[in-house]
């Protein structure tokens, strides 16, 4: 019987390597995360339990909800422009010339650069002075738009940023859904004498539902953590107009090292992303369904 | 392949969008290429010549430029080679073998799926400062081997691989591990590479966790560096400078990019199926 | 005791038997089929033996050393997989020479064992291929070459046959009998096809829910089933089974049928269990579609199936019991005729009410 155990716990030696690296790094540190938002604690240690403290101080602070506020209204302004434009750019470039492979080359191409280069782009793109909108502004004959330092303007920017840097994927993600739509539905459709409206409403956009909510929860989820575009472009400026949620976290934990007051402002932004993460499962389907034999 | 034409104005909505995504790539190619005093206060001079590699030259030169690109390197190399063998190993264990609490802690490890790395990024930090971690080469790529997703996407392609395999070859006398090692793990290349390609991306452009953790220098990352450059560019460097490291920055991935492409699509849909 | 022995094996999966305390000796040298419906649990215990599957009761004994706790790897067995199972990314050099190397057989050994296995499977000229450049044939040679290099005391084949068309099954059967006689190993194949078991096996072990039905030769099998389901699934098409009742007296059992005709079988009165309802098992051979004046009973025939040199006639006696006969490939008859019928008693069949089966005393 020796034999049988001694299979039985082989398995856990395949796992054991990934498992603890994941619980120490990850696990552990999401659970201290939870009891750390329970305490008073600064860089110089402390560590008073307050109790639900810092998050009766996180809801009554004015630039918490303003960050909240410009987070939800950034993933407002991109996520369905940035799904519309994917599906768009999907369905147009569904197709094998050589054309069509080279466009989606393209429109793919910045998703493969980090954020720090996308902002370096950026910012030379919509700064005033020496950006490429304002020598465009310039050559028109108009002021150029200070995009960056007027508070109506910076989140619009990070937006048109955003879709920019964020387009590629969701374009590849519409394209393998497109994939997946057999062909002699096609084909039915037309002997059913269906005209190419009819068949994109109704055989082309029902098949993709699962994979537009995906992109949407996914893109969601995302812009939820929207960070490297504030931080870098603008600070979170002009006066807080451009500060996201993840800013506002960075800023209470490395700046001012207030780390319970922080850890707070964590899980809310945890919860809500679970919470998003959730509703998309819920709503496709994945995973979970086939996780184990 | 649909074989329907497009419409005229859809073509032409197609190009314009295509030219607004090349358009500031195009400035930024352009900008590199000035002479740093003659952008100043004047970029539109970047719409004509003359045109210099001065400040190409400078990145090999004097910058820290060459040696951010070798962190970078090192960090997204070593990440994607401890990715690549745990990731491995958990998927042939959660694939193949029963084990005590093998639902459990495949549901565990499907949960770091929505974990977003802001909620944890506190207790992280002071975890590596306790194990002096940071500023360090293990600090940097620790916490991108924790990968809930390369462990779920190895787990799924080994799922279909037959097991008349594994049996096959236990009858013929080898252990587990030499079934996993010599059977298995060359029937997943393909998965291999594409999560290969897959995190070496994620982990050259990460910028979140570099930015707390390598706070020296000369521990930077590109990310970092390049962050660290432009928000001070205007005491430092010149434009034209600073455009140039973003250019040099970006070629790398550029080329992983345009070598790997299948790859990418393979892994980014097969993310999408997760 | 030389040759494979299982005692008292019982499997069950997650409060399910699929097996319940299997007995079975093969003889060293001896070819077995496992033959049953799916799920019968054949194919679990094949699984057993090679330790594919851990029993939860039981022992499984080869050449005197008990191997039920050991690995796969060091029973001494090889095994042909359904599907092949060859390693898609080895040559086939490489496929035959796996299990040598994880012996730690010498190289130079390797290359002679490989090559010879190679000679006689005659997949020699194929050695540096991969498996996806063979036709589905050459793929179940390299299969059983993989097998045969390792000189294992006992072959296991699990349905080694069904992924091949017709001709090439007939093929692969003809060589798979030749191999037998090449090589020093005891066989067991799986299959659900009993052409394939009756011509390559020496004894036949017949599996159905859970238990071994019966162990023998396939000749025997066939004339003396153990029960009524050995009865009906050996033989093509099925064995006809009719409810009758036994009459009184004699030393052989008469039986009298729905219908009212009474057929005098060549089955001992004696063995038989008290009370006087029995099944008549008929095979279609021993009911003839004959003219009324030899007849000793009349059917309506519901189908004729010519195949030929014979036809074969499905019909039902007056009561409406279904019965198969056998007639002349010139038969006349067609549906909805009335046919006389008659039934050799002397080779018929008798089955119990717990379905056990009663045959002619053997000669």
């Amino acid at each position: 019987m020796s034999a049988g155990v001694q299979r039985r716990w082989q398995g856990l030696l395949f796992v054991a390597p990934f498992l603890l690296l994941y619980c120490t790094i990850l696990i552990y540190p999401l659970l201290k995360g939870a009891w750390l938002s329970l305490y008073r604690v600064d860089l110089f240690g402390g560590g008073t339990f307050v109790g639900l403290g810092n998050y009766g101080r996180l809801f009554a602070d004015p630039v918490f909800w303003q960050s909240m506020a410009n987070t939800l209204l950034l993933a407002l302004m991109i996520v369905p422009l940035l799904t519309a434009i994917a599906l768009a750019l999907a369905l147009a470039l569904n197709r094998a010339t050589r054309g069509a492979a080279i466009l989606r080359g393209v429109f793919f191409s910045s998703a493969v650069l980090s954020v720090t280069i996308v902002t370096l782009i950026w910012r030379f793109v919509l700064a005033p002075d020496a950006g490429l909108l304002g020598e465009l502004w310039t050559a028109a004959g108009w002021a150029p738009l200070p995009f960056l330092s007027d508070q109506s303007l910076v989140l619009p920017a990070l937006a048109v940023t955003t879709i920019w840097w964020s387009v590629g994927f969701p374009m590849l993600l519409f394209l393998a859904g497109l994939q997946q739509i057999p062909h002699d539905m096609y084909e039915a459709a037309a002997l059913d004498g269906a005209g190419r409206w009819t068949t994109f409403t109704k055989v082309t956009l029902p098949a993709l539902k699962r994979t537009t909510i995906l992109v949407f929860m996914l893109q969601t989820a995302a812009q939820l953590q929207l960070f490297g575009q504030s931080q870098l472009l603008t600070a979170g400026g002009p006066s807080g107009a451009s500060r996201t949620a993840v800013l506002f976290l960075f800023e209470s934990a490395f700046g001012r090292w207030e780390l319970g007051y922080a850890s707070a402002a964590a899980e809310v932004l945890f919860v809500l992303i679970v919470a998003v993460t959730l509703t998309q499962y819920a709503l496709t389907g994945r995973p979970g369904a086939d996780n184990a034999r | 392949m649909r074989a329907d034409r497009l419409s005229p104005v859809a073509w032409a909505l197609v190009l314009l969008g295509a030219a607004i995504m090349l358009a500031p790539l195009v400035w930024t190619v352009l900008l590199s290429l000035k002479a740093n005093a003659e952008l100043v206060g004047n970029s539109g001079a970047a719409l004509h010549g003359p045109y210099t590699l001065q400040n190409y030259a400078a990145i090999f030169g004097t910058s820290q430029t060459m040696r951010w690109l070798l962190n970078s390197a090192i960090v997204s190399l070593g990440t994607t080679a401890g990715v690549l063998v745990l990731c491995s190993l958990a998927g042939y264990g959660f694939a193949r073998l029963d084990f005590p609490f093998r639902r459990t802690l495949f549901v565990l490890v499907l949960l770091g799926l929505a974990i977003p790395s802001q909620a944890v990024i506190l207790p992280q930090h002071q975890l590596f400062a306790t194990l002096h971690l940071h500023n360090s080469y293990p600090g940097l790529i620790l916490p991108g081997l924790t990968t809930s997703f390369g462990v779920f996407f190895m787990t799924q392609y080994m799922k279909a691989i037959p097991t008349e395999l594994d049996e096959a070859a236990m009858l013929d006398g080898a252990s587990r591990f030499r079934v996993f090692w010599k059977v298995i793990l060359p029937l997943t290349v393909p998965a291999q590479s594409a999560l290969a390609v897959f995190t070496f991306l994620g982990s050259w452009n990460d910028y979140w966790w570099p930015l707390i953790s390598a706070t020296r220098s000369d521990m930077y990352t590109l990310t970092v560096g390049l962050a660290a450059a432009q928000m001070n560019y205007a005491q430092t460097s010149g434009l034209g400078f600073l455009m140039a490291q973003a250019v040099f920055a970006s070629v790398p991935i550029f080329i992983v990019y345009l070598i790997f492409q299948r790859q990418i699509i393979q892994a980014m849909a097969g993310a999408a199926l997760k | 005791m030389p040759g494979l022995q299982l005692r008292g094996v019982a499997k069950s999966f997650r409060n399910t038997e699929v097996l319940s305390n299997v007995d079975l000796d093969v003889a060293p040298r001896e070819f077995i089929a496992f033959l049953g419906p799916s799920g019968s649990g054949k194919s679990t215990l094949l699984r057993i033996i090679a330790g594919l599957e851990t029993a939860d009761a039981g022992e499984v004994i080869l050449d005197d050393r008990r191997i039920d706790g050991l690995p796969p790897g060091q029973r001494g067995v090889a095994m042909v997989f359904q599907h092949y199972a060859l390693y898609p990314h080895m040559s086939v050099r490489q496929n035959m020479a796996f299990g040598l190397r994880n012996a730690r057989v010498p190289q130079d050994q390797i290359d002679r064992l490989v090559e010879d296995a190679a000679r006689v499977l005659e997949i020699d000229p194929l050695l540096e291929r991969k498996p996806a450049q063979l036709s589905g044939g050459q793929r179940q040679r390299v299969a059983i070459g993989r097998a045969i290099v390792k000189s294992p005391k006992l072959f296991l084949l699990d349905e080694p046959l069904s992924n091949l068309d017709a001709a090439l099954r007939l093929r692969t059967r003809v060589e798979l009998a030749q191999l037998r006689e090449r090589v020093e190993s005891a066989f067991i194949m799986v299959t659900h096809d009993q052409a394939e078991a009756m011509t390559l096996a020496d004894r036949i072990v017949v599996f159905n829910d859970r238990r071994i039905q019966q162990i023998a030769a396939p000749m025997e099998i066939y004339a003396r089933p153990a029960n009524r389901f050995v009865a009906q699934f050996v033989g093509s098409p099925a064995m006809s089974i009719l409810p009758a009742t036994l009459a009184d007296g004699g030393t052989l059992a008469s039986v009298k049928l729905g219908d009212g005709s009474r057929i005098d079988t060549s089955v001992g009165r004696d063995s038989l269990p008290a009370g006087a309802q029995v099944e008549l098992g008929l095979r279609p051979e021993h009911v003839r579609v004959v003219l009324s004046g030899e007849a000793n009973t009349e059917a309506t025939v519901d189908l004729v199936e010519r195949l030929g040199e014979r036809s074969l006639v499905y019909a039902r006696l007056r009561d409406g019991q279904q019965v198969t006969a056998e007639a002349e490939g010139t038969t006349t008859a067609k549906v909805g005729d009335t046919v006389g019928l008659r039934i050799d008693g002397a080779a018929a069949h008798l089955f119990g009410p717990d379905g056990t089966g009663y045959h002619r005393a053997a000669a």
